[in-house]
């Protein structure tokens, strides 16, 4: 956060920032979702796929997130700044900030440990982790100190996954490596299993991954790096224990999760199914395959009718209770490495890069949305470890969007390459592109660029292709009809070289008159009438790395950015240096809509940027230290409606945006607004409030509603005495679950039952007797834990029957004899009454 | 077909299904369609976003729609402090849409959580709504209806704010002006109302039939000299049912005329208009509109006062879909909506049928005065779920996309004669003119060959079924001759073939050559052949650079790793050699005496294995020098040299066949790149 004077341009994130990095939590009903996204809380719609809010506020990294068990409505997360922040997700409020001081890397929460959640935080060593509980003061304060910690397990893993709590609490299971621990909270006890982790093959991959909890049941699952899962039973006994083995995924499973009943178990990992195992039976498995990506994160909503899987490729999947994707919240795809650069669909002015594997996407920065993925190698993905599929290396859209060219390469020896260049055709008719020729080894090595000549007065669409193996090669739309069908196809019109050194870079100035392609320290000029070498351009700096011709007013000048670190800039009519610069350059892109050049140069603190005129020798704008990590790609977008900036800084966004893309695959951009300014839409917003009208279901129930709230405005008093009243129908429910063999004599339990019953009407109508229930009641709920002995005393006065019937409530459970107790007292009012 | 679901019993209502564009960027189109759900689509995707059915939506249909303006978005202001990596808010997030009902009722829709957010009812209309709109500030929002009332709604708190009577009929239509402070009703008359005391400011007459659009289209007046009031001086448009014309009106500071200023002519009924607001005097007015018959007329003009002739669209959108076959009549697919970018320069067509519209975004950069689009939407029907869930799209690709292997022409360049050769050529030709003699030689030669050959009459060739095969372009004929194996058989024919022949055969050898390796094999036979015997032939042809390139590359491409396989090759020779040697040597090194012998007989091998590389070598060099016939006996020749070497090395023969095989193969591939070297 250093703030600069003057410096009005502040870099915002743009779309794309990591969904799946934890567990997706849902709403308690179940239509919203919320997922840490960077530093940000995002809540999702489930129904539309909508982001809802942002919540924002955390200095750094969010690492967990878990609704408040006392209040459904609320929610808190925790971040590696060292806070955790409860929110109001419906209106997007921060409602209360704890400091706790330590990098807090996961949040767990539970309804048994009502005011404290318990964070993982880290001790001394890097990889030394500490799972404690944190006493949240209750305080009206915006900001509270947590200082008191108190530590509950060591050692554990970094991972949220490796932690689980138990049913109502009880226990927590970590898992790290070979073993698994469980902590009983009541006893204070720690237990240890440890999986056998010989160096042989059968045992070699017993390694823990994740671990969850049954939600009812003493059972703890275990997911490991084999793709078994076990299920731990009996673990409160160091001897005892037992486990069970599911076994279909070959490779680690990734993550578990129970549903809410706790009758099946959800199971994912690298293949890309979700399986359900009902009954935690091997036979009983359900699938839903073909998720995309490996399977990151499941949860499971509170109220049990949906699940979520969260993706590698960054996306979060809603699935139904019956196993059925329903909406798919896609934030921008993260390859393993963006090679085809940032490109702009002259078509969509969507952005477009490179997808899931083999795909190109397309990101509508407008939205913020990914609109689609184009599939353009089309070949079956295999989701295994150690494959090597076909890489999508190098993307161009030509003529207005009308062409687009893609390479793809696999590579499994240094000897085997693969190359296939296609070249697709927007077609208008079906609104989609068709593949209108494809070269097998359009080169004999890697292709380093691609550029099509997008000159107007250009007829004859023109693609060039620069490769290692020396030549760069220019393809031309031909015309490939013939007696049976009309049609264009490609083929190559000329082949260059210069001395046998490898063609780097390449590009076309603005009218289409000149191809200037780069030989490693080279640049050649070629007529591109005639394909004619008209000169070269050499600076012995080292390798050109980017090359482009200046626009408009400038186009008579060529830049050239090379490894070595010299940024030259030639003129093309003197053909002569004009100036050179010792800037490091990783990235170099011209504005389509004006001359500006936008340049990265990396530093040792970070990327700057410069954004400069060919012709002048001083940059417009310098911004210092834009990120701290390495810029890869940029592209300026063309805006639909131009700005009028009038200060000097701004002017150069005037028509465009610059986006860039860092090596952690985040894509930022350059706004103008003040941080405050961003923030008053949100409270600005149109706020209209929620008024739904009257249902008939409504006129039926709610005017009975309506009555009873009536009713009970009379008998404000007698509240209290319809509470036990309600408290009474479980009792009964309850004596009637008792088994018929322990229960007493039918003709007795009647008398009672029925006496219950007529009590209701009685403790209505008079008003004496109420408190006395009330008062016992009272009693009863603070002894609950109290023996018997002065419930007795009190009930000295019972009948013969109520006698007879209390020898066979001892043989009854604790709480099946306060409940008869209840009857008993019951009883006795009544016969108080006659 | 078009506006089809428009068909009320009433003959006076629109003709259009209510629909719009979301404000700002135009991300969603949202459509209630007459089986009474409401879809929201992407445009950019053309991907159903959502799909909502109002629980009245049998007795109280959607009558009318309008987007809530985005929420609010704070101005640009110059002087702002920094701060690192922070989220772009979704401000322009597009949220709440109001639907009116044909029982008075409206609903606010909120398409971000795809639920009914709110219903507006108490104190409303009770007859069918026909227009809202929403200020765009305050967060009000006006409606009319059949009940000759105007309501205006307070949506914070979803109640009525203010309602009063509109016309003595039904009120049909609204527009608020662009500064927020008025208010234009349609009913009888049109009617400029004052919003803050609801009394009427001007009166407008000219339409006979309801007036279905209103609209503003400017909103700075055109002579900018006297002080702007906010309203006057600014012009509006409307569109009435069953009506062509569409009038624009003007509000004058006197209160004297009543009449249009002008009127654009469209070819039917307008059922969506939308149009850019000119924000300066010179920056014209663009409007679409799309009429019942599926077109769309584009308009540009910058309004500035009377014109008493109906104006015509500039440019007229219609959409086709291709036709079966060849000759079938293209069929027209009607337009829906019509809305423009936010870019002012590229147009959102809505077309097809209202359950699976396609969105599509035209650039309007033709001045052509009429476009047909010719598109087919035969596929867009049947949602797919799987790819609503993976967003994936799969681009086509059929067996009529070109493949371009490495030998297949267009690959690489096309082997161009560059200017100075084809002079030099040229030359050569003039030169050959000049003289004669070397082509009268040559034909000499030939002819004398010729006659040579014809002396012996021979039944086992056929070049005149060549020849004739290659005229006729026969496949039978061609594939006839050309799969015979028998190496004598094609000797002759290539050597009783008619020259002029000579250059279609190897054409037709070149295509077949890029067929399948296997196939392939038996043309390298007839190519081996056609080269040795015609050489000099081909040497004289001026343009045989342009004409055997294909043939070179191809050759090229295919041998390209042959000369690594023969060097891999050449020194497993080597190595094999030694070792058998080795071998050798050490079955010879057990007698200790006779070391000297085993270096001799090294040597001798050697020796063996140099005369035969010379042996090849000078027989080369002989093909080189020596005419066609001679070269072909050579060849014999040679074979029964190595046949004859085969015979008298023993470690040759040891070694397998595959070794003279491929020296065979090595033979073939030297050929021609000597053949080329010739010719030039």
């Amino acid at each position: 956060m250093v703030e600069e004077e003057e410096e009005s341009l502040r870099v915002v994130r743009s779309g794309g920032s990591e969904l799946s990095f934890r567990r997706a939590v849902f709403s308690a009903d179940s239509k919203y979702i919320f997922c840490v996204s960077g530093d940000f809380v995002k809540v999702y719609s489930t129904a539309t796929e909508e982001c809802v809010h942002v919540l924002q506020g955390h200095r750094n990294l969010v690492t967990g997130i878990q609704l408040n068990p006392n209040n459904h409505l609320q929610l808190y997360s925790c971040s590696f700044d060292g806070t955790i922040k409860l929110w109001d997700y419906l209106d997007g409020i921060l409602i209360k900030t704890f400091i706790v001081g330590h990098k807090l890397h996961a949040l767990f929460t539970h309804a048994n440990a009502e005011d404290s959640v318990f964070v993982t935080v880290n001790k001394e060593k890097p990889d030394v982790f500490q799972l404690v509980s944190v006493k949240l003061p209750k305080s009206s304060s915006q900001e509270v100190e947590a200082k008191e910690l108190s530590f509950v397990l060591d050692y554990i893993n970094q991972s949220p996954k490796c932690i689980a709590f138990g049913s109502e609490g009880e226990y927590v299971a970590a898992v790290r490596d070979f073993y698994l621990s469980v902590y009983f909270f009541k006893r204070k006890k720690t237990s240890r299993f440890t999986l056998s982790s010989s160096r042989n093959k059968k045992h070699a991959k017993n390694n823990f991954t994740c671990v969850t909890c049954h939600p009812k049941e003493d059972c703890i699952a275990t997911g490991h790096k084999d793709g078994k899962i076990r299920l731990w039973r009996h673990f409160d006994d160091d001897k005892k224990y037992t486990y069970t083995c599911l076994h279909w995924h070959h490779d680690r499973v990734m993550d578990l999760a129970f549903s809410v009943t706790g009758t099946s178990l959800l199971s994912g990992g690298r293949e890309s199914v979700l399986v359900e195992w009902r009954d935690a039976a091997e036979k009983n498995k359900e699938f839903l395959p073909r998720l995309g990506a490996t399977i990151e994160h499941i949860s499971v909503s509170p109220a049990g009718n949906l699940f979520c899987t969260s993706h590698s490729d960054n996306k979060i999947i809603v699935i139904h209770r019956n196993l059925e994707a329903t909406a798919v919240i896609q934030g921008l795809v993260k390859d393993s490495s963006i090679l085809t650069g940032l490109m702009i669909d002259p078509r969509t002015k969507a952005l477009v890069l490179n997808g899931k594997p083999g795909h190109l996407q397309f990101y509508s920065l407008q939205s913020d949305k990914q609109l689609y993925n184009l599939d353009i190698v089309q070949q079956e993905y295999i989701n295994d470890y150690g494959l090597i599929h076909s890489q999508l290396t190098r993307a161009a859209f030509g003529c207005s969007g009308n062409w687009l060219a893609t390479v793809e390469q696999r590579q499994e020896k240094e000897t085997e390459l693969e190359l296939q260049m296609k070249l697709w055709t927007y077609n208008k008719k079906t609104q989609g592109f068709v593949l209108n020729t494809k070269v097998n080894m359009p080169h004999e090595d890697h292709i380093t660029a691609l550029c099509f000549c997008n000159a107007e007065k250009h007829e004859t669409p023109t693609l060039v292709t620069a490769s290692k193996d020396g030549h760069f090669k220019v393809w031309i739309l031909t015309d490939d009809s013939d007696i049976y069908k009309e049609a264009v196809g490609w083929t190559c019109d000329f082949m260059g070289s210069y001395h046998k050194y490898q063609a780097t870079n390449c590009c076309f100035s603005e009218d289409g008159s000149l191809l200037a392609v780069s030989f490693e320290e080279i640049v050649t000029m070629w007529d591109s009438e005639t394909w004619e070498l008209k000169c070269t351009f050499c600076q012995r700096a080292g390798n050109i790395r980017h090359l482009c011709f200046g626009r408009l007013t400038c186009s008579k000048y060529l830049l050239g950015a090379t490894e070595n670190g010299i940024l030259c800039c030639w003129n093309l009519l003197s053909c002569a240096l004009e100036w050179s610069t010792k800037l490091n350059i990783t990235v170099m892109e011209p504005d389509p809509n004006s001359e500006n050049v936008a340049a990265v140069s990396k530093s040792s603190v970070g990327s700057d940027l410069f954004v400069f005129k060919p012709s002048e020798s001083r940059p417009l704008y310098v911004q210092k230290n834009i990120c701290r990590e390495e810029v890869q790609w940029g592209v300026f977008v063309p805006r639909d409606v131009p700005e009028s900036f009038t200060s000097e800084a701004h002017q150069w966004l005037n028509r465009s945006q610059f986006y860039f893309l860092t090596k952690s695959q985040s894509l930022l951009t350059f706004s103008t607004k003040s941080p405050e300014e961003k923030l008053t839409p949100t409270n600005k917003q149109l706020l209209a409030e929620e008024s739904l009208p009257t249902t008939p279901f409504y006129f039926i129930l709610g005017k009975h509603r309506q009555q009873q709230d009536e009713k009970l405005n009379e008998t404000l008093e007698n509240e209290l005495v319809q509470l036990p009243l309600t408290e009474n129908i479980p009792a009964i429910s309850e004596l009637l679950h008792t088994p018929a063999h322990v229960l007493p004599p039918a003709s007795f339990l009647c008398s009672m039952f029925i006496n219950s019953l007529l009590l209701s009407k009685k403790t209505k109508s008079t008003e004496e007797i109420p408190d006395d229930v009330d008062m016992e009641e009272e009693k009863e709920s603070d002894s609950s834990d109290e023996n018997d002995f002065t419930e007795k005393d009190q009930n000295t006065s019972t009948t013969d029957l109520a006698e007879d019937g209390e020898d066979i409530i001892h043989q009854l459970s604790k709480s099946e004899e306060r409940e008869l107790r209840k009857l008993r007292k019951v009883d006795y009012s009544w016969i108080a009454a006659l | 077909m078009a506006a089809g679901g428009g068909g009320v019993a009433d003959p006076l209502t629109p003709a259009g299904i209510p629909c719009a564009f979301s404000p700002q960027s135009q991300a969603y189109f949202a459509l209630a369609s007459a089986d009474g759900h409401l879809r929201v689509w992407e445009t950019g995707s053309n991907r159903l976003h959502q799909e909502y059915v109002p629980s009245a939506h049998l007795s109280g249909t959607c009558t009318c729609l309008a987007w809530a303006p985005a929420r609010l978005q704070a101005k640009e202001s110059p002087q702002r402090k920094k701060r690192k990596s922070e989220h772009i808010e979704t401000s322009n997030q597009i949220d709440l849409l109001a639907l009116g009902t044909a029982v008075g009722s409206i609903l606010l829709y909120s398409t971000v959580k795809g639920e009914l957010h709110s219903k507006l009812t108490s104190g409303g209309h009770d007859s069918r709504v026909n227009c809202i709109q929403w200020h765009q500030d305050n967060g009000c929002l006006y409606s009319c209806s059949d009940d000759k009332h105007i309501v205006e709604w307070n949506t914070q708190i979803c109640k009525v704010k203010c309602k009063w009577k509109g016309d003595n009929s039904s009120v049909s239509s609204l527009c608020i002006s662009p500064d927020g402070k008025m208010l234009l009703s349609a009913g009888r008359t049109i009617k400029l109302w004052v919003l803050e005391t609801k009394e009427v400011y001007r009166h407008f007459t000219g339409h006979a039939t309801p007036v279905s659009s209103l609209m503003f289209t400017t909103i700075r007046p055109p002579n900018e000299s006297q002080p702007f009031d906010g309203i006057t001086g600014l012009y509006f448009l409307s569109g009435a049912v069953h009506d062509r014309l569409l009038n624009v009106w003007q509000v004058r500071s006197e209160n004297k005329e009543k009449n249009a200023v002008m009127s654009f002519t469209v070819t039917d009924e307008p059922v969506y208009i939308d149009l850019t607001l000119s924000e300066n005097k010179e920056e014209p007015v663009k409007l679409a509109v799309v009429c019942r018959d599926g077109q769309v007329h584009l308009f540009e003009h910058i309004l500035n006062g009377y014109c008493k002739k109906p104006l015509t669209s500039n440019c007229t959108i219609q959409i086709a879909a291709p036709g079966k076959g060849k000759k079938s009549t293209p069929k027209p697919i009607p337009i829906l909506a019509a809305g423009f970018c936010s870019d002012k320069m590229s147009l959102l067509l809505v077309y097809g049928n209202w359950f699976q519209p396609t969105i599509e975004r035209v650039a309007l950069n033709s001045k052509e005065p009429h476009m047909c689009l010719v598109r087919d939407i035969s596929n867009c029907w049947a949602p797919k779920v799987e790819t609503a869930i993976t967003k994936v799209r799969t681009p086509v690709m059929n067996s009529e996309a070109k493949i371009l292997v490495p030998g297949i022409p267009g690959h690489q360049a096309a082997i161009k004669p560059t200017p100075s050769q084809t002079k030099e050529v040229e030359n050569k030709r003039k030169l050959g003119g000049n003289e004669v003699s070397i082509e009268e030689r040559l034909g000499a030669l030939n002819i004398e060959s010729n006659k040579g050959k014809a002396d012996l009459p021979q039944t086992n060739s056929f070049p005149v079924l060549l020849a004739q095969a290659l005229e006729s372009n026969d496949l039978e004929m061609l594939n006839k001759v050309l799969q015979t194996r028998n190496v004598n058989t094609i000797r002759r024919t290539v050597l009783r073939m008619p020259l002029h022949a000579v250059i279609p055969l190897l054409q037709e050898l070149t295509k077949r050559l890029q067929g399948h390796p296997n196939s392939a094999v038996l043309m390298v036979q007839w190519l081996k052949c056609v080269l040795t015997v015609h050489a000099s032939y081909l040497s004289t042809l001026p343009d045989l650079v342009p004409q055997l390139g294909t043939l070179y590359q191809l050759m090229e491409s295919r041998v390209k790793t042959f000369q690594k396989l023969s060097h891999l090759h050449g020194k497993l020779i080597l190595l094999v050699t030694q070792v058998t040697a080795s071998d050798k040597t050490k079955g010879m090194t057990c007698p200790e005496q006779k070391a000297k012998l085993v270096y001799e007989e090294e040597s001798s091998e050697e020796e063996s294995d140099d005369e035969i590389d010379k042996d090849s070598d000078d027989n080369w060099d002989e093909d080189e020098e020596e005419k066609e016939s001679e070269k072909e006996e050579d060849v014999d020749e040679e074979n029964a040299e190595e046949d004859e070497e085969e015979e008298e090395k023993d470690e040759e023969i040891g070694e397998d066949r595959d070794v003279a095989s491929e020296k065979e193969l090595n033979g073939d591939s030297d050929l021609d790149p000597e053949n080329e070297s010739e010719e030039e």
